[in-house]
């Protein structure tokens, strides 16, 4: 997008207040979505729910070829379409919702690093584990993202998104990285993000920020996702202040909401992780 | 460690010790760190190995990309990040994700993609340092490799012609400089008085920039305006690497400056201690608050967890 166009949009945005319709759109939850993508919607809608704004979320199969850049999930607020973090924040905060206006230069410096820190290692990882991993391919993710389509059609798909992933994969230096190594990876960025957190409530103390929603959209999903195997989940479980930090915000933010369909959390028999 | 550590490189240019960013983040460290780490600039020998540069060469260990080496120095007992928290450490880690994701595509996109600055800069030098048929070959090998990067990484829908890619990576890149900038502060280092492992990686990204003469200069520009990032290159290059600008032959740490080394350890510790000192007596109530807005500046440089710690 021009910067032209970007002004644009944000003046656009700023003259509506935030409609009680808005949607957002994922995937099929219980059987069509993946790893990373869950991730991603599940830090969307908390950090929606942290803002306080009303929101549906609608499943689609092909709610990754509706979204603007390809990428789950989008939301649909009046007549605009936005997708993934990033925009979506700058969307609402150009709608005079933000959660990081508290924080002064340098903790907003920290902040973004530790979202590239997450983007760069937790979500590259998941990537990884769901696409180049050949048994989670195989019993998981070809089933998984191919469910909506009929038979040759599937294979097709998914065949094209793992050639696409594993490219940029390779690109990124992560091409020859053995299962181990990338477990090493999370493991290093779940004691950085746990250091971080130490004690307190929040990233930055008693305030939620985008930053809290990411993390809790990656760690949540890891724990209560069923992999192949419990390796991944096994790495973020050593870390209890950050298996709280996951509790409290559920608790806060996403408690009593289930019954409706406005945001919805895995089945009660993965969140058993989180209980114990 | 008995058997001396050897380091393949880039040579260096316009008083840079290497033109490439990932050789400069290790060297710096090298430096940072005090390892004995022997330097070995890529020539015109045909032998010299120019794949997965910056590599590391220890008894038969051979050991590329900047993050492994600096674990295996680690491990070797050099290690520039001793006196660091474990939320120091943290956060080095994340910043160092923030330069990877926001800042190197643009780096990325300067030297290798950007005609004028691919022809009139990078391809000179790096064809000068290749023998004869490889130098036809391998910079432009290099430069479809970057290309094939910034493509996969950051194109795609939305963004569907290059001219919207490079923008995208620009504003991120200049984003990354401020969001630098607010971190150091007034502080010498990004953790106080010692460099360590992060400063390694931002020297190593911003020195490029700042010194080379790239005909088209935009993210140039936007560090010209950012002069606490301009004095921290400045003083890493003129402390840490002051012998090569001298002209003294860059094959390693001799003598003289493994002592200079040692020297500016000692004058930091030293002034680390005297900052300390000089803390100590700025919070006695009797003294006047002369400096406290740089002093401010510096603590919440330091750590964010106590910041108003020295209001009044």
């Amino acid at each position: 997008m021009s910067l032209v166009a970007e002004a644009f949009v944000t003046q656009i945005a700023a003259a509506e207040p935030w409609p009680e319709n808005a949607a957002l759109y994922q995937p099929l939850r219980d059987e069509q979505i993946l790893l990373s993508d869950n991730a991603a919607c599940l830090a969307v809608q908390a950090f929606l729910q942290m803002c306080n704004l009303p929101f549906q979320v609608v499943s689609r199969p092909n709610a990754e070829y509706m979204s603007p850049s390809g990428k789950v999930p989008f939301i649909h607020v009046g007549n605009q379409v936005v997708s993934e973090l990033g925009p979506i924040v700058q969307f609402v905060k150009a709608k005079g919702h933000s959660l990081s206006d508290g924080l002064d230069e340098v903790q907003k410096a920290e902040m973004k690093a530790y979202m590239e820190l997450v983007n760069n290692m937790l979500l590259t990882a998941e990537l990884y584990l769901q696409w180049c991993d050949d048994t989670t391919v195989q019993e998981i993710t070809y089933p998984r993202y191919g469910c909506p389509y009929p038979w040759p059609l599937n294979h097709v798909l998914a065949y094209q998104k793992q050639w696409e992933i594993r490219r940029k994969m390779k690109a990124l230096g992560w091409g020859n990285k053995s299962v181990d190594q990338v477990l090493e990876d999370v493991d290093q960025c779940c004691q950085a993000l746990s250091q971080r957190l130490g004690t307190q409530l929040y990233f930055f103390n008693k305030r939620p920020t985008e930053l809290d929603a990411l993390v809790f959209g990656h760690i949540f999903t890891i724990l209560t996702t069923q992999l192949i195997s419990d390796e991944l989940s096994e790495k973020v479980k050593n870390y209890s202040n950050l298996i709280a930090f996951c509790r409290r915000i559920e608790q806060h933010y996403f408690e009593g909401l289930n019954r409706d369909g406005s945001a919805r959390l895995p089945p009660p028999i993965r969140r058993k992780i989180l209980r114990s | 460690m008995a058997s001396p550590m050897e380091l393949s490189c880039w040579g260096g240019d316009w008083g840079l010790p290497s033109v490439h960013a990932e050789c400069l983040v290790v060297m710096a460290y090298a430096r940072f760190s005090g390892a004995p780490v022997k330097v070995k600039i890529i020539d015109h020998c045909w032998r010299a190995p120019r794949g997965r540069v910056p590599l590391l060469i220890s008894d038969d260990t051979v050991i590329s990309q900047p993050a492994k080496i600096l674990n295996f120095l680690r491990k070797q007992k050099y290690n520039a990040d001793y006196d660091l928290s474990a939320k120091e450490g943290a956060d080095t880690l994340a910043y160092i994700s923030l330069l990877e994701e926001k800042l190197h595509p643009a780096l990325i996109h300067t030297f290798w993609i950007e005609a004028d600055n691919y022809y009139r800069v990078t391809k000179p030098c790096f064809a000068s340092r290749i023998p004869f048929p490889l130098n036809w070959f391998l910079p432009r090998n290099m430069a479809g490799e970057a290309l094939n990067r910034i493509l996969l990484t950051k194109g795609g829908p939305p963004l569907f012609s290059m001219a919207e890619v490079e923008a995208q990576i620009y504003r991120d890149a200049k984003e990354c400089l401020n969001l630098l900038s607010h971190r150091l502060g007034t502080s010498p280092f990004f953790f106080g008085n010692m460099p360590t492992t992060l400063d390694a990686f931002v020297f190593g990204f911003l020195a490029p920039l700042f010194k080379i003469p790239f005909p088209k200069v935009q993210l140039q520009d936007h560090l010209k305006m950012l002069p606490n990032l301009c004095r921290f290159c400045d003083d890493i290059l003129s402390c840490y690497f002051r012998l090569k600008l001298l002209g003294v032959s860059p094959v390693g740490p001799d003598t003289v400056d493994a002592n200079l080394q040692k020297l500016t350890q000692l004058v930091n510790k030293e002034s680390n201690l005297i900052e300390k000192m000089d803390d100590n007596l700025r919070k006695s109530p009797q003294h006047p608050p002369r400096k406290l807005t740089t002093l401010k500046l510096s603590r919440t440089g330091e750590g964010n967890s106590s910041p108003n710690r020295l209001s009044p």
